[in-house]
C-alpha cells in the first residue's frame, strides 16, 4: 500500500495533537476524525489491518480532508500528513473502493481537452488573457491535479499527458499559470518549459499604483503552505496600491475553503459551506472590506454561498487597477 | 449495557439527535476511534500493539449549556456514562470512555462571548481551543498569559478540568488563579453559575469545587478568566550549573527573594545532556537553568540583573540572554515529534510539586525508586513551575524497549507509577501538579487524601446520584465491567 511509504508520518501524527487547531475541517465539524491525528489513526488502523480499507467511515474521513497543508507548514518538523492522506486515497482508488460521488467526479474530470490559441513566446493558462498581451493562451479544464488529489493517479497522468502535448505544440518555453493548484501541479513537470505563477510574471507592475485601497488577502493553500509562502502575490498587490490587512485572528489558519482539495466544493458541498460560513463569520467585523485571493476556486466558492461578500482574484484586482 | 445491537441504542441515539441535531451525534468508526485514544500512554500502547481501546457509543457535540443539560438528563434516565472531552490531549486518561457511553465533545462550544477591557477579563465557552482563545484575546490587545505546551490542542475546559498550567505560571498563575467564575451544568442537569469574583467572604468557593474535578462533578460550559496587557518587554537569561542542587539553590533564592519572574525552568544533568542538547543545541555537562521576566522594560532589566547576580554567586557558566531567548522561542518544540518521546518507547511524566524544603528529596526519592527497581528505565527531570514556596518537578521515565505484549507493557508501566509516585508522596509531594489524576492516578487518591477522600466521595454522590459523570476517574467509583 502507498501509505506504507509514509510510515514516519503515521508514527509522528497518530498520537500528536500539536496542529489540530489548524485543521479547517476539524474547526467546523469539531470531529476528532477531521484532525491530522484522527486521520493518522484511521490510516494506521488500515496499515495494521488492510481489511479496514473497506470501512466506509474511514474512507469518508479521508475524503473530508481539505488538504490545506496548514498543519504541515506549521508543524515544527513539517511531517507530511497531507501526503499521507493522498497516499491513502490512492490506495482506496486502487482497491476499487472509491465512493460513488468521488468516482462520478473523477470521470467528469477525465473528459478534458486543451486548445492553444494566439501568438507569442509565452503561454498563459488562466481566465484573464487580456492581462497578458502578446501571449498565447491554453484553455481547458484542470490539468490533472484534481484527479491526483482524489486518488486517481493514473487517470491524472493521462490528463496531464494531453496538457503536456498541447504545451509542446505551442513551442512556448514559458508557461504562466494563474490557478495556484494548477501551478503547484505543473511546476517542475514540464521539462524545457519554465512554469511561473501569474503574479511572478506580472511583477514588476505595468501601471501606476493610484489611490490606495484597503484589502484582506486570503492566503492560498498552495502558494503559502505547499509552495514556500510565495511573496509575489502580496508584492504585486502592494505595488498596485492595495494596502493589505490581516484577516481573522492569526496568520496560520487556512481560510481557503477547501482550495487544497481542488474540487472540495463539488465533493463535500455541505462541509464547504461550513468552511465558508466560518470565513464570513470572521469577516463580520470587516464589513465593506475587499477580499483578494490568488485562487479562482476560493473566489467563486466564497461568492457562491454569500453573494454580498466582495471577493476578487489577484488577476481581477490587477485588471481593475489597469482599467 | 448499550450496544448497537440493542434497540435501546437507537432509542438513545434518537433522543440525543433530537437535542443537538443529526450533524452532532456521531456513531461512526472513525470518530469513535479518535475518541478511544487520548494522550495517555496506555491507549496509545494498545493501539500500537493492534489492540482496540474501548470506544464510546456516541460522540455528541452540544451547542450550549441547555443542550448539555438535556443530554445529562437523558443519560440519567438511561444510566449511561457521560465523559466530557475537550481537546483529548490529556495525559492521564481522564477523557477516555472506559465504559463506553456518551462522549460529550465540547469543541462546538467555542465562542468568545465578551472581552472586558476595563476589568481585563474574557468570557468564553470552554470548548474553545486555547490557541484560538489566545489569538482572539491578542487581537483585542491583551493576552491570557496561559501558554502551556498543549496550547494548540487543548481547550479552555480541559485546563479547568485538570488544573492546567502554562509556561508563565510563576507570574500569572495556574488556571485556578486565572479563572474568575464558571457556568456549570450539574450531573442532574441544573445550570448554575459560581460567584462572579474569586476573592470574597461569601461562603466556600464553588468555583474551586469544580476546578480540577475532571468532569466527575458536572460539565463546565462557560468561564470568565483574567487577561493581561501585552508586556512591553520579556527577557530571558540562562545559566549552566555544575549540579542540579547548585541550580536549585539559585532558583529557589530567586523566588524567596520575592523577585517576580514569569518563568523559571531547571533541567537536571541527564535532561540537559539529552533533551536540552537535542532541542536547543546546547552541548554541555551540568544543569541548565533559564528564567525570564516581563513587564515594563526598566523593571524587567532591574529584576533580571538581580536574578543574574544571585546565579553568579554560585559555581556557574553564564550562557547569556541568547541561550535564554532560544529556550523561549523553542519552548513548544520539545513536545513535537520527533523530539517528544514516542512509540515504541514507554514513557510517563511523573509530575509532582512540593515545598523548596522537600522538592530535592522528592526528586531523589523518585529517581531512586525508578533506577533501583527498573534498570531498563531512564529517569530525567526538570523543575518547571515555580512558586513562592516551592516548585513543580516534571520527572519522566523512558523505557526504549518495553515488552511487546500490551498487557505486560502496561503492567510494567503501572508498576513504575506505583513506586515513583508513592515515593514522592512519602517525601511531601502530591500525586500531580498540572496534568491531573484521571484514570492513571485515581488509585492513589485515597492514600493521598486519607480520611478527607470521603468528603470528596460524599460531594460526588450528592451531586451525581447515578454516577453518570466520568465514572471510574479520580479514584471515584466506576460502573463495573
Amino acid at each position: 500500500m502507498h501509505i506504507e511509504e509514509h510510515q514516519d508520518v503515521i508514527n509522528a501524527c497518530r498520537f500528536c495533537f500539536m496542529c489540530r487547531h489548524l485543521d479547517p475541517v476539524g474547526n467546523v465539524t469539531f470531529r476528532e476524525a477531521d484532525t491530522p491525528r484522527g486521520r493518522a489513526l484511521v490510516i494506521d488502523s488500515i496499515r495494521m489491518n488492510p481489511e479496514c480499507l473497506k470501512n466506509a467511515d474511514f474512507i469518508d474521513a479521508l475524503y473530508r480532508s481539505a488538504l490545506s497543508a496548514a498543519n504541515r507548514y506549521h508543524c515544527v518538523s513539517h511531517y507530511d500528513e497531507t501526503g499521507l492522506v493522498l497516499a491513502a486515497r490512492q490506495d482506496v482508488v486502487q482497491a476499487g473502493l472509491a465512493p460513488e460521488n468521488v468516482k462520478t467526479l473523477a470521470h467528469a474530470l477525465e473528459d478534458v481537452a486543451f486548445t492553444v490559441k494566439g501568438k507569442g513566446d509565452v503561454l498563459y493558462y488562466g481566465e484573464n488573457p487580456k492581462l497578458y498581451p502578446g501571449c498565447k493562451t491554453i484553455s481547458g479544464k484542470d490539468p490533472g491535479k484534481a484527479l491526483e488529489v482524489l486518488g486517481f493517479v493514473s487517470e491524472s497522468r493521462k490528463v496531464f499527458a494531453k496538457f503536456k502535448k498541447a504545451v509542446a505544440e505551442s513551442k512556448c518555453k514559458t508557461l504562466v499559470v494563474a490557478e495556484p493548484s494548477a501551478y503547484d501541479f505543473l511546476k517542475g513537470k514540464l521539462s524545457g518549459v519554465k512554469v511561473v505563477h501569474c503574479t511572478e510574471y506580472l511583477l514588476p507592475p505595468k501601471a501606476k499604483a493610484g489611490r490606495t485601497r484597503k484589502a484582506c488577502y486570503l492566503e492560498s493553500d498552495f502558494l503559502k503552505n505547499y509552495d514556500g509562502n510565495m511573496a509575489a502575490p502580496r508584492e504585486l498587490l502592494k505595488s498596485y496600491g492595495y494596502a493589505l490587512e490581516p484577516f481573522g485572528t492569526n496568520g496560520e489558519e487556512s481560510y481557503s475553503v477547501g482550495e487544497g482539495a481542488v474540487v472540495y466544493d463539488e465533493l463535500n458541498p455541505a462541509l464547504c459551506q461550513k468552511l465558508c460560513s466560518r470565513v464570513y463569520g470572521l469577516a463580520g467585523d470587516a464589513k465593506g472590506a475587499l477580499f483578494i485571493t490568488a485562487s479562482r476556486y476560493v473566489r467563486d466558492t466564497l461568492k457562491k454561498y454569500n453573494a454580498k461578500i466582495e471577493v476578487l482574484s489577484v488577476e481581477d484586482a490587477i485588471a481593475r487597477r489597469n482599467a | 449495557m448499550i450496544t448497537p445491537k440493542n434497540y435501546l441504542y437507537e432509542m438513545v441515539r434518537s433522543e440525543l439527535t433530537w437535542v443537538v441535531g443529526d450533524d452532532y451525534v456521531q456513531t461512526n468508526d472513525a470518530d469513535k476511534l479518535g475518541h478511544s485514544i487520548d494522550y495517555y500512554w496506555v491507549p496509545e500502547c494498545w493501539h500500537d500493539r493492534g489492540e482496540k481501546p474501548t470506544p464510546p457509543d456516541f460522540v455528541v457535540h452540544p451547542a450550549n449549556a441547555k443542550e448539555v443539560s438535556e443530554i445529562l438528563k437523558i443519560a440519567n434516565t438511561h444510566n449511561i456514562p457521560v465523559i466530557p472531552w475537550g481537546g483529548g490531549s490529556g495525559s492521564q486518561g481522564g477523557a477516555l470512555p472506559i465504559y463506553g457511553g456518551i462522549v460529550l465533545d465540547m469543541k462546538r462550544m467555542n465562542k468568545v462571548l465578551n472581552i472586558d477591557p476595563v476589568s481585563m477579563t474574557v468570557t468564553a465557552e470552554v470548548g474553545i481551543n486555547a490557541q484560538h482563545l489566545e489569538w482572539a484575546v491578542e487581537k483585542a490587545g491583551f493576552s491570557t498569559m496561559h501558554f502551556p505546551a498543549s496550547i494548540a490542542c487543548a481547550t479552555l475546559g480541559g485546563f479547568i478540568a485538570h488544573r492546567g498550567t502554562g509556561v508563565l505560571s510563576t507570574k500569572y498563575g495556574k488556571i485556578e488563579d486565572m479563572i474568575m467564575s464558571l457556568e456549570v451544568v450539574t450531573p442532574t442537569g441544573e445550570i448554575i453559575n459560581t460567584l462572579p469574583v474569586p476573592r470574597h467572604a461569601s461562603g466556600p468557593s464553588l468555583t474551586e469545587l469544580f476546578l480540577g474535578s475532571e468532569g466527575t462533578l458536572g460539565v463546565v460550559t462557560k468561564a470568565t478568566m483574567k487577561i493581561h496587557p501585552i508586556p512591553e518587554a520579556r527577557k530571558f537569561h540562562a545559566f549552566l550549573f555544575k549540579t542540579m542542587h547548585d541550580a536549585m539553590v539559585a532558583g529557589s533564592k530567586i523566588m524567596t527573594s520575592r523577585l517576580h519572574p514569569c518563568a523559571i525552568r531547571l533541567y537536571d544533568e541527564t535532561e540537559t545532556a539529552k533533551l536540552v542538547k537535542r532541542v536547543l543545541g546546547i552541548d554541555r555537562q551540568g544543569a541548565y537553568l533559564v528564567f525570564g521576566f516581563d513587564g515594563p522594560e526598566k523593571i524587567v532589566d532591574l529584576q533580571l540583573e538581580e536574578a543574574c547576580a544571585i546565579c553568579r554567586k554560585g559555581e556557574h557558566e553564564d550562557l547569556g540572554t541568547e541561550a535564554g531567548q532560544n529556550w523561549w522561542d523553542n519552548r513548544y518544540k520539545f513536545f513535537y515529534p520527533p523530539y517528544m518521546f514516542h512509540m515504541p518507547q514507554a514513557f510517563g511524566t511523573l509530575d509532582t510539586v512540593a515545598t523548596f524544603s522537600n522538592i530535592e528529596n522528592v526528586y531523589w526519592a523518585m529517581k531512586k525508586a525508578v533506577n533501583e527497581n527498573f534498570p531498563q528505565a531512564t529517569f530525567i527531570g526538570h523543575f518547571s513551575h515555580w512558586y513562592d514556596w516551592g516548585c513543580m518537578l516534571y520527572a519522566r521515565f523512558i523505557i526504549d524497549n518495553p515488552p511487546q505484549d500490551a498487557n505486560e507493557a502496561v503492567a510494567l508501566y503501572n508498576r513504575i507509577w506505583d513506586m515513583a509516585i508513592r515515593a514522592a508522596i512519602k517525601e511531601g509531594g502530591v500525586i500531580n501538579e498540572h496534568h491531573g489524576v484521571g484514570l492513571k492516578l485515581g488509585r492513589m487518591m485515597r492514600e493521598l487524601y486519607g480520611p478527607a477522600f470521603k468528603v470528596l466521595e460524599s460531594v460526588k454522590k450528592t451531586l451525581d446520584p447515578n454516577n453518570i459523570m466520568n465514572p471510574g476517574k479520580m479514584g471515584f467509583q466506576g460502573k463495573g465491567v
